[in-house]
C-alpha cells in the first residue's frame, strides 16, 4: 500500500466513488477508503435469503438516471451500468379493490387517475405538464449547485415575478405541507394518498411544514423511477470501474480510526490498523458529520462551537424504513387486478394507504416511537423487470414499512425481538391484497430493520437513511449545519461529499458533484465536467 | 432600426444592455461569457432548419463588452480566455419571438423550451441585473425583420404549445 495520494476519501458509497473518479479524470492521485468488505456504500445488493436471489438491502430507486452528471461524465453506460424504467411505476392499491396507477405514459397515468375524478385527472395533468417545463431547470438550480439561502431564492424568484407564473414556486409552499397543497388542488382522497404516498417513499413527509415547495421536484419525476440491472451494487461497481481506469485506488476494510490534522490542515488519515496516508492536496469525508467531527479529527481540531453544534443541532429523520426481502416462487396477483389489469405490472406498490389522514397518523405513531397502528409497506418485485436478479422462474421482492428507529420505551435493540413477527405481519399485509403469497409461494424470508441499518452502514445513524432530516430547517445553507453546508469545514483541505450534505440522500450523486466544484476553485482543477 | 441578427443589431442591444446597467444599485462582480445556441426549427426564416446560429456575449462589471455571431465553423474557444459560463439554446422562433417581445424570457425557461447551463445561484443573486438585460434584449431596441416578422403567419402547426398562447397573453 502506498503510503501518500494527492486526495484521500473517507467512504466510499456511491458519493465517495463518484467523486474519486471525478478527481482521478482530473489528473489527482487518489484512494478512496471502505471500512467494509466492499464499496457502494447504500449500493448493497446481497443474497439475503436463498443463494441466487439478488436483494437491493438499501438503495433500490435511482430516480435522477437521466440528470446526475455522472452518468456521462463517467461513462457510466460504457462501464457496463444499464437500467429499466418499467412502463407502470406505480400503483395505489386500496381495500375496495380499486387501484391507482401511474405509467410512464402520461395519458394513461391520467385515465388511471379519473376513473376517481376527471378533475383530479386534469389538475395532474396540467401540473406535471408545468413541472416538467422546468424541473431540469430547478434541479439544475437548487440541486447540482452549491446550496443557496432561502431568502436569496425568494427575494430571486420575487424579481423574476416567478409567482404569478407558476403555482409550484408561490411563496407560500415555502411554509405548508404537501398536505395542504394537496387539498387545494386534488379532491379525491385516494388521489392525494397515492402523491402523499410517492413523496413518503422519497423520504418527504406528507405533514411537514414547508415541503409543498418540493413537490414540482416530485410530480415532475414521479414517472421517472428506475431499477439498476443486476442489482444497485451495479452502480457501485462502474463507479469503481472509472476510478480504478483513471489511476484511483480503492482499499476495503480500511477503517479510519483519525483524520491527522497539522498547523489547522488536514493532511492524512490513519487507518485503525495503525497505517498512516498522506493526503498533499485534500481530505474528503463522504461519512456521517458526527464520525468526521466527533470521532475522526481530533477535539482540539474542531472549533467548539462547531463541536457543540455537532453535539446538538444535527437533527435525523424522526422515522426509518422496516423492510422484508422475499425470495419467490411466483410474483404477486393483486385482487385490484379485476379493476385494474396494470396494478400487476406495477413496481412500486402502495398497499392501502386511501386518505393523507391514514398515512398522517402512522408519521404520529412512528415519530412517537410506535409502529404504525396498521401495516401498510410498499412492494416492490425487481424481477417482473430485471429477471436476473432470481434464479430462473423465480422471484425477488422487497417490502418497505415506515417504523421508528427506537422503540418507544425500549430502544432500537427491541427490535432484535420483534423483527421476524413484524416481518411476517407485513407480508401478511401484503397477502390481503394478493392472496397467491402463500407460504408455498415465498421460498424464504429475511427481515432488515431499522436496528439493522446502522449496523451495515454506521453513517446512517439513527437508520436515517437519509442522512439528515428532510425538513426546511435543514434544507438548502442549512443542511447539515450552516457552518458545513457549502462543502468546505473549519479544517482546511477538509470537505464533505456525503448525503449528510444538501441536498440529501437518495442516489442523486449532488454532494458529490457540488462538493467537486468547491474543490476544484480551492485547487485550481480545470473543469472538464458537464454543467447541469 | 438595425436588422435582426446584424452586427448594428448586436450593437444596439449591447448598448440597451449597458444603458440599463447603469440604473441598477449592484450588478455581479467579474466577467462573465454567454453563449447563445438558436437552432433552426423549420419556422424561422433566419435559421435554416438542422443549423444554428451561435453567438456569444462578454458581460464584465455588468456592463456588455461584446455581442457577436460566431461564423458556422468558428471555435468559440478563440474568443474565450476560459470557458463559456452560460449557455442558452433553444429553437430559432422561441429566440425571434423573444427578440419581439412576443414570449416573456422568464416563461420560456420555465416551460423548458430553452435550456440554460451554468451556475443558476449568480443569475439568481443577480436577478436584478438579468431582468435588466432580458428587458434589452427583449423590449429595448426596435429591430426590423427583412425575411418576416413573428409571429409567423402560416407557419403550420404551433410548435411550442402553450408557449405561445402565454406569450400572446404576457407579450407585446
Amino acid at each position: 500500500m502506498r503510503d501518500a495520494y494527492d486526495a484521500v476519501i473517507i467512504g466510499s458509497g456511491h458519493n465517495g466513488l463518484a467523486l474519486g473518479a471525478y478527481l482521478a479524470r482530473s489528473g489527482l492521485d487518489v484512494v478512496v477508503l471502505e471500512r467494509r468488505h466492499e464499496e457502494g456504500g447504500g449500493l448493497c445488493t446481497e443474497e439475503l435469503t436463498l443463494p441466487g436471489f439478488l436483494h437491493n438491502v438499501h438503495a433500490n430507486y435511482h430516480t435522477f438516471v437521466d440528470l446526475a452528471p455522472p452518468q456521462q461524465d463517467l461513462a457510466l453506460v460504457d462501464h457496463g451500468l444499464e437500467y429499466v424504467r418499467p412502463d407502470v411505476q406505480m400503483a395505489s392499491i386500496f381495500d375496495d379493490g380499486t387501484a391507482l396507477t401511474v405509467h410512464t405514459d402520461l395519458d394513461k397515468t391520467c385515465e388511471s387517475i379519473a376513473r376517481f375524478s376527471d378533475a383530479d385527472a386534469e389538475t395532474f395533468r396540467r401540473l406535471y405538464t408545468e413541472a416538467h417545463g422546468y424541473v431540469n431547470l430547478l434541479l439544475g438550480t437548487l440541486m447540482y449547485q452549491p446550496p443557496m439561502s432561502m431568502k436569496e431564492l425568494t427575494r430571486a424568484l420575487s424579481v423574476f415575478g416567478v409567482e404569478d407564473r407558476s403555482e409550484f414556486l408561490s411563496v407560500k409552499l415555502r411554509r405548508e405541507t404537501i398536505d395542504v397543497f394537496l387539498d387545494q388542488h386534488f379532491t379525491h382522497p385516494k388521489v392525494k394518498a397515492h402523491l402523499a404516498f410517492h413523496g413518503a417513499v422519497c423520504g418527504y413527509a406528507n405533514d411537514v411544514p414547508g415541503l409543498a415547495m418540493s413537490f414540482p421536484l416530485l410530480v415532475g419525476k414521479i414517472d421517472n423511477w428506475n431499477l439498476c440491472v443486476g442489482g444497485s451494487h451495479r452502480l457501485a461497481h462502474v463507479l469503481w470501474r472509472d476510478l480504478a481506469q483513471h489511476g484511483g485506488v480503492l482499499i476495503s476494510d480500511a477503517e479510519v480510526a483519525s483524520i491527522a490534522v497539522d498547523e489547522g490542515r488536514a493532511v492524512g488519515v490513519v487507518l485503525a490498523d495503525g497505517t498512516e496516508l498522506t493526503a498533499r492536496r485534500a481530505v474528503i469525508s463522504t461519512v456521517d458529520v458526527e464520525q468526521t467531527f466527533a470521532h475522526l479529527l481530533p477535539a482540539a481540531a474542531v472549533p467548539a462551537e462547531l463541536a457543540a453544534s455537532v453535539e446538538h443541532d444535527l437533527v435525523h429523520q424522526p422515522w426509518s424504513l422496516f423492510s422484508v426481502h422475499l425470495a419467490m416462487a411466483e410474483p404477486p396477483h393483486y385482487e385490484a387486478a379485476a379493476f385494474d389489469p396494470d396494478v400487476d405490472r406495477a413496481w412500486v406498490v402502495n398497499l392501502g394507504y386511501a386518505s393523507t389522514e391514514e398515512l398522517d397518523a402512522d408519521w404520529r405513531a412512528v415519530r412517537a416511537g410506535d409502529l404504525a397502528p396498521r401495516c401498510r409497506p410498499n412492494a416492490a418485485v425487481n424481477s417482473l423487470f430485471d429477471p436476473s436478479d432470481a434464479p430462473e422462474g423465480c422471484y425477488t421482492g422487497l417490502l418497505r414499512q415506515i417504523a421508528p428507529y427506537g422503540l418507544a420505551g425500549k430502544g432500537p435493540a427491541a427490535w432484535d425481538e420483534i423483527g421476524h413477527w413484524y416481518g411476517r405481519r407485513c407480508i401478511e399485509a401484503w397477502r390481503r391484497f394478493a392472496p397467491n403469497l402463500t407460504d408455498a409461494a415465498i421460498l424464504d424470508w429475511a427481515p432488515y430493520t431499522p436496528a439493522d441499518i446502522p449496523r451495515k452502514l454506521r453513517n446512517m445513524v439513527q437508520g436515517d437513511w437519509m442522512m439528515g432530516e428532510v425538513s426546511l430547517a435543514n434544507m438548502l445553507d442549512k443542511r447539515p449545519l450552516p457552518e458545513l453546508a457549502q462543502y468546505r469545514t473549519p479544517v482546511d483541505g477538509l470537505y464533505l461529499a456525503g448525503s449528510t450534505q444538501h441536498p440529501h440522500g437518495f442516489i442523486t450523486f449532488a454532494p458529490a458533484y457540488n462538493a467537486l466544484q468547491v474543490i476544484a476553485d480551492d485547487l485550481g482543477l480545470e473543469a472538464w465536467w458537464r454543467d447541469v | 432600426m438595425p436588422d435582426i441578427y446584424t452586427s448594428e443589431w448586436y450593437d444596439a442591444v449591447r448598448d440597451a444592455i449597458n444603458a440599463g446597467v447603469g440604473q441598477l444599485r449592484s450588478v455581479p462582480e467579474g466577467r462573465f461569457v454567454v453563449a447563445v445556441e438558436v437552432v433552426g426549427d423549420g419556422v424561422s426564416p433566419y435559421v435554416d432548419a438542422a443549423t444554428e446560429r451561435r453567438f456569444l456575449m462578454e458581460i464584465d462589471e455588468g456592463s456588455c463588452l461584446w455581442y457577436r455571431e460566431l461564423a458556422p465553423d468558428e471555435d468559440e474557444r478563440a474568443h474565450l480566455d476560459g470557458r463559456v459560463d452560460y449557455r442558452f439554446r433553444g429553437p430559432a422562433t422561441v429566440f425571434d419571438e423573444i427578440a419581439a417581445g412576443l414570449l416573456d424570457p422568464v416563461d420560456v425557461a420555465l416551460r423548458g423550451a430553452i435550456a440554460v447551463k451554468g451556475d443558476m445561484r449568480l443569475l439568481l443573486r443577480n436577478a436584478e441585473h438579468v431582468a435588466s438585460l432580458l428587458e434589452a434584449y427583449t423590449n429595448a431596441v426596435s429591430t426590423t425583420w427583412p425575411l418576416g416578422q413573428p409571429p409567423y403567419a402560416g407557419a403550420g402547426p404551433d410548435p411550442h404549445g402553450s408557449l405561445h398562447q402565454q406569450g400572446a397573453a404576457t407579450g407585446a
